[in-house]
């Protein structure tokens, strides 16, 4: 079990204030917040980069706050890859079998090791290669590699996904989840993103000005936010749990009668969600292929600075963002019917 | 006719400059025939200026880097109380004039009961080659410094939190990655130095004085050369001092100056 308690530390413009946390044995755990809230900060004190001002940091039932990093039994990947570039892969994976316990390991352990571990991450192709000769999604499978082939009690994982293009993205957060149903490496997982938090997830804490505003699991802090910060940050609306069925080239997803099409090919049970800005709303219906439109009545008008708020129960309830202007042209009241559209492509389905 | 212009008066001048700087060199290479300059450069005291200055300029760039790595290193990776002050103090021997560094050295070493104590226990810089060692150490450290320090500040400090993970101490990170990346850096600013330190004349004439045969460096010997009318020995070692120059340059060019780091 991972555990930190009262952890304060000021460090130049950041601070950690009063952290309190308890990660389980096996959890992945991940920490959502913006940019700038102290989470790379919290991360490296927990790995003992910084020494916590006060507060304890317990990692199995030892007391490490006064550890360095090297005793700590823990791994960080960063963001930005840091692989040495005054190495092949092959030695950047093999750094952490120098160290340690692992010191003076017999060459051909360290090969096989080196092999296992590559040949998981799906690297082994390139283990001769120079670090800036790979991709970005091949720069950070070798990070990974060289985090976990020291199995650490903690794996500390920086954004890790935040510096890879869209698809690579996508499939190194299944390669996370692969790895960590495999090794069942306790971790701790920052990131901005909701849906890598709420896909990789056991539990999320919302952090924010370096405090931490909400602790539960993905569901928990999404259906139930304890604070308007953790509200519009988690600010995924018009999420619908349903059933899917693939046809043709787009999938059907029953909602509670309502039948929601989509572009993202997945069936089964799915949750599926549509940004509220990409739904637009009409007096009279507009018709195309691959659109979704619904009839509903609109049931909850709230005025924001710029936009205004509606949700429009359409049998499940759909909330909608309009600008000012367009809200005003529209004539709109409560109780007014009136049509939904978005397009097949315009929904995610997590 | 073409029309003369700016553009015509600023490429007038370069050429100016660059036949003016070329003349300086030219001259100087050329005012001996080859056989006497040869000649004078195997002499016994030529002989003697050139060792002096290539052992005590090696020494005191080895110094350079063995005090400016830990140093600059800390100026680049910490934050205190009072940095902006030790870095500027520490900027200082850049812009001060050698001769009035040399001053200080020969005040501290001479008069001081620190110097006093380091005489007693047998490190004796007052006109000695030790106190062209220290001269050059002196004014060349700052460079150096300066040069480290933008090294490090460019290598990303998680390398040494990613291998501190990995089961490194502190020290060991930083010679598994920092250093090594910093090996243009090093290279780039020993150049420097040394060459400099090879050259360097004011704080050494002020510390080491100008003894013909025991602290006699190339510089030293150019100087007590063109004093006593033997113009000869002077060029001889003029025109090695213009080798080393020549030497520096060509590395710094191939090594793509201090700009290629990680």
């Amino acid at each position: 079990m991972i555990g930190v308690k009262h952890l304060e530390k000021k460090l130049g413009d950041f601070t950690l204030e009063g952290i309190n946390l308890s990660v389980k044995e096996g959890e992945y755990f991940c920490i959502l917040g913006p940019t700038g809230s102290g989470k790379t900060i919290l991360l490296e004190t927990i790995a003992g980069i910084y020494n916590p001002d006060a507060g304890s940091i317990i990692i199995n039932g030892d007391e490490v706050s006064s550890l360095l990093p090297k005793d700590r039994k823990i791994s960080m990947v960063y963001q930005d890859f840091m692989l040495f570039p005054n190495m092949n892969v092959r030695k950047n994976i093999a750094f952490g079998l120098n160290y340690n316990s692992f010191q003076g390991l017999e060459k051909a352990i360290i090969a096989e090791k080196v092999k296992e571990t590559a040949e998981l991450l799906g690297i082994y192709h390139l283990l001769e290669r120079d670090p800036s000769t790979l991709s970005g999604g091949e720069k950070q499978r070798t990070a990974i590699a060289r985090a976990i082939i020291t199995e650490p009690k903690l794996l500390l994982l920086d954004e890790p996904l935040s510096a890879l293009d869209t698809g690579t993205k996508g499939r190194l957060r299944q390669e996370l989840l692969r790895i960590h149903k495999l090794k069942k490496t306790t971790t701790i997982h920052v990131t901005h993103s909701f849906e890598e938090a709420f896909t990789l997830a056991d539990r999320i804490a919302i952090m924010h000005g370096g405090k931490i505003h909400q602790i539960g699991s993905p569901d928990e802090v999404f259906r139930k936010p304890n604070s308007r910060f953790v509200a519009d940050f988690v600010g995924v609306e018009n999420l619908f749990h349903g059933k899917a069925v693939v046809k043709d080239d787009l999938a059907e997803i029953y909602v509670n009668g309502l039948k929601i099409i989509s572009s993202i090919l997945r069936s089964g049970d799915v949750s599926v969600s549509i940004r509220p800005e990409d739904i637009l709303i009409s007096k009279n219906p507009i018709y195309s292929s691959a659109t979704n439109a619904f009839t509903g009545t609109l049931t909850e008008i709230s005025r924001m600075r710029s936009t205004v708020k509606l949700v429009i129960d359409a049998g499940i309830p759909f909330r909608v963002v309009l600008t000012k202007r367009a809200y005003d042209d529209m004539e709109l009241s409560i109780g007014a019917d009136v049509y939904l559209t978005f397009k097949a492509s315009a929904t995610h389905i997590i | 006719m073409q029309k003369i212009g700016f553009k015509q008066i600023t490429l007038f001048l370069m050429i100016l400059l660059t036949l003016f700087i070329f003349a300086l060199v030219l001259e100087i290479i050329t005012h001996t025939d080859s056989v006497s300059l040869a000649t004078n450069v195997v002499s016994p005291e030529i002989q003697f200026a050139i060792r002096l200055s290539l052992m005590t300029s090696v020494i005191s760039t080895l110094m350079c880097i063995f005090v400016a790595i830990p140093v600059s290193y800390s100026l680049a990776r910490y934050n205190f109380p009072g940095k902006t002050l030790i870095s500027t103090i520490l900027d200082l021997p850049i812009a001060l004039p050698p001769i009035v560094a040399g001053l200080g050295l020969l005040l501290v070493f001479g008069t001081t009961a620190a110097g006093q104590y380091l005489a007693d226990i047998g490190l004796k810089f007052v006109f000695t080659p030790l106190g062209i060692v220290m001269a050059q150490f002196t004014v060349n450290i700052s460079l150096m410094l300066r040069i480290m320090r933008s090294t490090f500040e460019g290598i990303n400090p998680r390398y040494e939190h990613v291998a501190q993970t990995l089961g490194c101490t502190p020290f060991q990170a930083f010679t598994k990655t920092t250093l090594p990346l910093a090996k243009n850096g090093i290279l780039a600013g020993s150049v420097i130095t040394w060459s400099r330190g090879m050259g360097e004349f004011g704080a050494v004439l002020m510390l080491a004085g100008a003894t013909r045969m025991k602290t006699e460096t190339l510089p030293i010997a150019l100087y007590l050369n063109m004093s006593s009318g033997e113009l000869d020995l002077a060029i001889a070692a003029a025109t090695i001092l213009i080798l080393i120059s020549g030497v520096t340059l060509y590395l710094f060019e191939r090594k793509g100056g201090i700009a290629k780091l990680y």
